[in-house]
């Protein structure tokens, strides 16, 4: 398959589709670098995250590339993050990334809305226990061990109310 | 639970028996169900998932104490292949890391998997086309767990899910069909492309992105946002009859048209599996296969439905492995597994275990 900018074969097949527009582009790996989609040097790899970033950045516009960056306040996933490896980091990740979420789920579904069972109890704390679950696995990470003994007990204590 | 008394037995699921069980395996539903106050297990630390292990293990035990509880992560690599050939087990479960497990059911009808892609995955399987007593079984064991757990539920997106195209309902409800007919007949194509257009999901004996080994397909719903249970369960039960329908036709067409030549290739079947002394486990599942469909069409009299049902699980490398009771590579295996294809199949009528 020829490159889109150029007569070259194209060796980067990307493909992405938002609010039900699907995009394919095919470049070589010249334009791909040029253009900020493929790593510019084999021995500088890249993170998957910041090549995806760039790429759709420079092509879905603004508030894709701000969605893009959003991290959910509880477990730090990024919505790229989850792109590129197609799952979620936590519940709440559904409310922080609720606007990219939802015409994905449109798309897959045929649909945006629950129908069906529904639990009878309601837990109240969650968001909160998870942000302090993440900030105690960093802590234990750092071996920061003081703030790791205080948010144990912080988890302690919110797990105690945290059903409704 | 002793994993090596199993292999004397097989799940209920394999028995042969409830509506339509000449073309129906099994039927089979799981719900996706996440705790609200931890991340989803793929970003979950290694204490939080020993965390909500404990709680499910608690929450488990007080809904059902039949409930057998192993601990996947400390369970040798042999074993773990054993359950997810018995399919209480998903492959992902079996290659993961850190604290999870699984709770089997007396029959292993019933099988909870914890710290797979969510936090649980309950799962009902039942021999026969039987969602409804599938369903009403899952739908309890939810309901008890939800009375100690907390469950990620959100009121728009309804249960929530590490992946989004399970989140909704988290159901999965699934089919297992025998389909031989239909793919000699090179009509299976057509069926596929039929339950595509339907947002239905085909897939073999071991889950997604297997090969339909020894003719078995999985049909699966695969949308779960914006269809209740309830309506899930009625489309595939309003398709099955359908499949089933087909399958008939192209054994009846076989038989009418290719008696001779069917006859022929289902003894050769059998005699082969009955004489051969190496085997690999695809040709097997493809004799079995044959076998299965003369069987039910009266062209083998002296073998039993169940027995060949329980010869397609206990063929595969864990279980020969654990019947013979050490590692085999895999040219001893298939020379282990004509041995035991023979044993199982020499003289007379034969039963399941």
């Amino acid at each position: 398959m020829q490159c889109d900018r150029c007569d070259q074969q194209a060796s980067v097949h990307l493909r992405e589709s938002i609010e039900g527009t699907v995009r394919e582009v095919h470049y070589c790996l010249e334009c791909a670098q040029r253009l900020g989609v493929a790593p510019l040097d084999p021995a500088v790899v890249l993170p998957l995250e910041s090549i995806l970033q760039k790429f759709v950045l420079a092509h879905l516009g603004e508030i894709v590339g701000e969605l893009a960056r959003r991290r959910c306040p509880c477990c730090r996933i990024s919505f790229m993050e989850f792109r590129s490896v197609g799952r979620l980091g936590c519940p709440h990740d559904y409310t922080a990334f609720h606007q990219g979420l939802v015409p994905l789920l449109g798309r897959a579904h045929g649909a945006t809305r629950h129908v069906g069972k529904r639990p009878r109890r309601r837990p109240t704390r969650g968001p909160e226990l998870i942000q302090l679950r993440t900030a105690l696995a960093a802590a234990v990470a750092e071996q920061d061990y003081e703030t790791a003994a205080q948010l144990r007990d912080a988890i302690r204590d919110a797990s105690k109310d945290a059903t409704s | 639970m002793n994993l090596d008394d199993l292999t004397r037995t097989s799940g209920e699921w394999l028995r042969g028996t409830g509506s339509e069980s000449d073309i129906v395996m099994c039927s089979r539903i799981r719900l996706a169900r996440n705790l609200a106050t931890y991340p989803f297990t793929n970003r979950a630390s290694r204490g939080d998932k020993a965390e909500i292990e404990r709680e499910v293990r608690t929450a488990i035990a007080r809904v059902d104490p039949q409930l057998h509880y192993l601990d996947v992560h400390v369970l040798n690599p042999l074993d773990r292949q054993f359950l997810v050939e018995r399919q209480l087990i998903s492959r992902e479960l079996m290659t993961a890391e850190g604290p999870r497990g699984v709770a089997i059911g007396p029959e292993e009808n019933v099988s909870i998997m914890v710290n797979e892609e969510d936090h649980l995955r309950l799962q009902v399987m039942h021999s026969g086309l039987s969602l409804h007593e599938v369903w009403e079984r899952i739908n309890q064991l939810d309901d008890a767990l939800e009375e100690s757990l907390d469950f990620a539920f959100h009121s728009q997106l309804g249960y929530l899910t590490a992946c989004p195209t399970n989140v909704g309902t988290g159901i999965r409800v699934g089919v297992m069909l025998h389909l031989p007919a239909l793919v000699q007949s090179r009509e299976i194509e057509k069926v596929f492309r039929a339950l595509h257009k339907i947002n239905l999901a085909v897939r073999g004996l071991y889950g997604e992105g297997t090969q339909a080994f020894g003719d078995f397909y999985q049909i699966s719903n695969q949308q779960t946002l914006g269809k209740s249970e309830a309506e899930t369960i009625r489309t595939i039960n309003d398709i099955i009859p359908q499949v089933i329908e087909y399958e008939r036709r192209a054994r009846k067409e076989l038989l009418e048209n290719r008696r001779q030549n069917l006859h022929d290739q289902v003894s050769r079947a059998y005699g082969v599996l009955k004489t051969a002394h190496q085997i690999s486990s695809e040709e097997t599942m493809h004799l079995l296969s044959s076998v299965r469909m003369g069987i039910n069409l009266g062209l083998i009299d002296d073998l039993e439905i169940p027995t060949v049902n329980e010869l397609f699980i206990h063929t595969q490398p864990a279980h020969l492995q654990k019947i013979q009771g050490r590692h085999l590579e895999v040219d001893d295996r298939n020379v282990a597994r004509a041995q035991y294809l023979r044993s199982r199949l020499a003289n007379g009528r034969h039963q399941a275990n």
